[in-house]
């Protein structure tokens, strides 16, 4: 009878190097390339654009929902009494650079009626967020 | 005579280190957000449309709340827009653009309409909100 040698086996860790080196790869890759922000409170599909003003990423941004409610930090607010809170908001917050986040469905008198709170609250520019256009 | 320290074995085991490693790259993999959002610079409206320019240096936009646009009481197509503010600004920048959001407009036909005024020249753009399209 014929004997063949039975396949050598190989130290278990020593196949895990190449799947290891992968593993690296990937997690420098995402450590590289993402960016971190906090989530959104809400979900919001933010409106198409193409101008990009170059402006550093502003904190605490003032969101607008589809049905046109705003939230002022954690407090949701119906956008008929946004303006008149939000002086106090701003006041809190300590700052007068204002981002707003609006769904591209919103309501623009919704976006009006803040902006003009914005307006009595001293800010004479704000920044609108977009997504990239296609 | 004291006995030789043992050796331990060459071979460590890997396994918790790849535990960990796994666990940092779900992490990064599920926090890292790759969408890369603009920002666009917009003037806050004065709280009544009766404090804007009303005189015959003035470009109108008009959303309608049907989605609809005008540029200088002609209706225009969004992708028309930037064309229509250029022809209505005759190449001077001195001009204001004003953008009048009907109640019922939405804020992608805002950001399209300040888009494109701005990328027809103009250096002026005030926005206001009216309940009512008023020719």
């Amino acid at each position: 009878m014929i004997e063949f040698d039975e396949p050598r086996r190989r130290a278990p860790y020593e196949t895990m190097v190449p799947l290891i080196n992968v593993v690296f790869l990937l997690l420098i890759f995402f450590l590289l390339a993402g960016t971190m922000q906090p989530s959104d409170p809400v979900n919001v599909n933010l409106p198409a654009g193409q101008i990009s003003d170059k402006n550093a990423r502003l904190p605490a941004p003032i969101y607008l929902e589809k049905d046109g409610f705003v939230w002022l930090g954690k407090n949701m607010v119906p956008p008929e009494l946004s303006g008149l809170l939000v002086k106090d908001y701003l006041k809190k917050q300590g700052t007068d650079r204002v981002a707003i986040k609006a769904d591209k469905d919103a309501p623009a008198d919704s976006l009006l009626t803040l902006m003009e709170g914005l307006r009595q609250a001293g800010v004479k520019q704000v920044t609108l967020e977009t997504s990239q256009a296609q | 005579m004291f006995d030789e320290p043992i050796r331990r074995r060459g071979g460590f085991s890997l396994t918790p280190l790849i535990d960990v490693v796994f666990q940092l790259l779900i992490f990064f993999m599920l926090t890292t957000s790759f969408m890369h959002s603009q920002m666009l610079t917009v003037s806050t409206p004065a709280p009544s449309q009766g404090q804007l320019p009303q005189d015959a240096n003035v470009v109108e936009i008009w959303l309608m709340a049907d989605g609809s646009m005008r540029v200088a009481d002609k209706p225009v197509t969004p992708d028309k827009l930037t064309e229509a503010v250029k022809a209505a600004l005759k190449g001077r920048t001195d001009l204001t653009v004003s953008i009048f959001a009907e109640k019922g407009s939405r804020t992608q036909a805002f950001v399209t309409a300040v888009e494109a005024a701005r990328r027809a020249g103009a250096t002026n753009v005030a926005t206001a909100k009216v309940d009512k399209f008023t020719p």
